[in-house]
């Protein structure tokens, strides 16, 4: 049944065929003038839709990621490198305060013991000052005792004598007397 | 059974115009493209979505191939208007070819839904936008006497004068050669047009005579085929497109007799 129908519209195709070849070859192939402008017209539009809704955008788009990423991979070795270079810098900052530190420390050190010395020797010649004025004091002290003793000594002897002696002796007489005493005690002195 | 006719069936006339069922077919393609596009341009963004990631990834393939033939992303970029649009279109509508209903609804007694490209009409004028434009593209890219001179080469018989006999006979060989260049370019039409149509006008019947033997699971391994030729076919045309573009685009060597 199938192939009967098979055979008649093969048989229908070759008179489609025939009758057409009337036109020319063109119009037995189904070449129409008025159909290819049309399809013509159809491929344009369909032709603009592709290219300015879907494949410029997209490589447009596509474009654009392509340059964000070249751009960021690009920023990520600037960023490397300021990252390498602040290190770097941190590290000698560092550096350069551990050498400045240990300086201030060294200086430190050195001043105090500059200050050390420096209040020792204040301080010895305080107390040799201190020494000197007690020295002083004593000396003072030690000459006005003498003075007194000697004064004290001198009347003693003066009552012992009177008393010794009962009666006054001639006024220089005395004084020859007090003074050969206290000569003599001056000396012992 | 009604065995697909070598030219298209006129469904109707809109004024004095006349609607075919293969331009129903490619109405369905711009619509189908349009809906693609409207979507792709609302979700359209740096990160791609999941719509965009899959055409991006179908297209990137296609850029591989279009910068074998190019050898160079630039001219890709350049061609890909024309050549994009050929190998989508045609994927398309070949495609669309398989879905069911194809051949088997009819209007008023005719197909309804045919092939867009078992017709010799829409080939010759896709075949003909790709030579002219490669034509053009040659004319802007390597200069108007260059690309001229590759056909009829009055130039190089000109110049042949100064150089002696031998120099001349060459001439003369390469303004013949010139005149079977002209005879390629049209050959390019007709190979173009003639192969697109020829396999999916042959693909058509296939599947028309297989459905009505015997309408169940038979045909499927003929529809797979299909599914190939018509990637294969769109590739075909694709490449050939960029093939003479690029070949027109280049400057030609010149040696010096």
């Amino acid at each position: 049944m199938f192939l009967i129908d098979i055979a008649y519209a093969s048989e229908s195709a070759e008179a489609a065929a025939e009758t057409a070849s009337g036109g020319g070859v063109l119009a037995s192939l189904g070449i129409d003038p008025v159909l290819l402008i049309f399809q013509l017209i159809n491929f344009a539009v369909v032709a603009a839709i592709l290219w300015f809704l879907i494949l410029k955008p997209l490589t447009k788009k596509m474009a654009e990621r392509q340059n964000m990423i070249d751009d960021s991979l690009q920023n990520v070795k600037k960023i490397e490198d300021n990252l390498a270079r602040s290190e770097q810098k941190y590290q000698e900052r560092i550096d350069q305060a551990k050498v400045e530190a240990s300086k201030i420390l060294e200086k430190t050190n050195q001043e105090a013991v500059e200050l050390g010395d420096n209040l020792k020797k204040k301080a010895k010649k305080e107390i040799e000052l201190l020494v000197d004025q007690a020295k002083r004091n004593i000396k003072i002290e030690h000459d006005e005792m003498a003075a007194q003793i000697r004064a004290s000594a001198a009347e003693l002897v003066v009552a012992a004598v009177e008393k010794v002696l009962g009666e006054k002796l001639k006024e220089s007489d005395d004084k020859k007397v007090i003074s050969h005493a206290l000569k003599d005690l001056g000396e012992k002195l | 059974m009604h065995i697909p006719t070598l030219a298209p069936e006129t469904l109707f006339h809109v004024g004095q115009f006349p609607v075919t069922n293969t331009i129903i077919n490619v109405w369905l393609a711009i619509v189908i493209f349009l809906i693609i596009g409207l979507c792709l341009r609302r979700r359209l963004g740096v990160r791609p979505g999941k719509m965009q990631n899959f055409i991006e990834y179908f297209l990137e393939i296609l850029l591989g191939y279009f910068d074998q033939v190019t050898g160079d992303r630039k001219k890709t970029m350049k061609f890909l208007p024309l050549a994009g649009s050929i190998f989508f279109f045609i994927l398309l509508s070949n495609w669309l070819g398989l879905i069911p209903g194809t051949g088997s609804i009819t209007f008023g007694g005719k197909m309804l839904l045919r092939p867009a490209n078992t017709d010799l009409n829409l080939t010759v004028s896709m075949a003909l936008v790709s030579v002219v434009a490669s034509h053009l593209f040659g004319l802007i890219t390597v200069g108007v006497f260059t690309h001229l001179n590759k056909f009829v080469q009055i130039g190089t018989l000109i110049k042949s004068f100064r150089k002696g006999p031998m120099a001349i006979f060459t001439a003369i060989i390469e303004v013949a050669v010139g005149f079977i260049e002209i005879i390629s370019e049209m050959a390019k039409v007709l190979s173009l047009s003639l192969r697109l149509f020829g396999n999916i006008f042959a693909g058509e019947v296939l599947m028309t005579v297989m459905s009505s033997l015997v309408g169940l699971l038979v045909p499927t391994p003929f529809m797979l085929l299909e599914l190939l030729v018509g990637l294969i076919q769109a590739a075909v045309f694709t490449m050939l497109t960029l093939v003479y573009l690029t070949v027109l685009t280049t400057e030609p060597a010149h040696e010096e007799h």
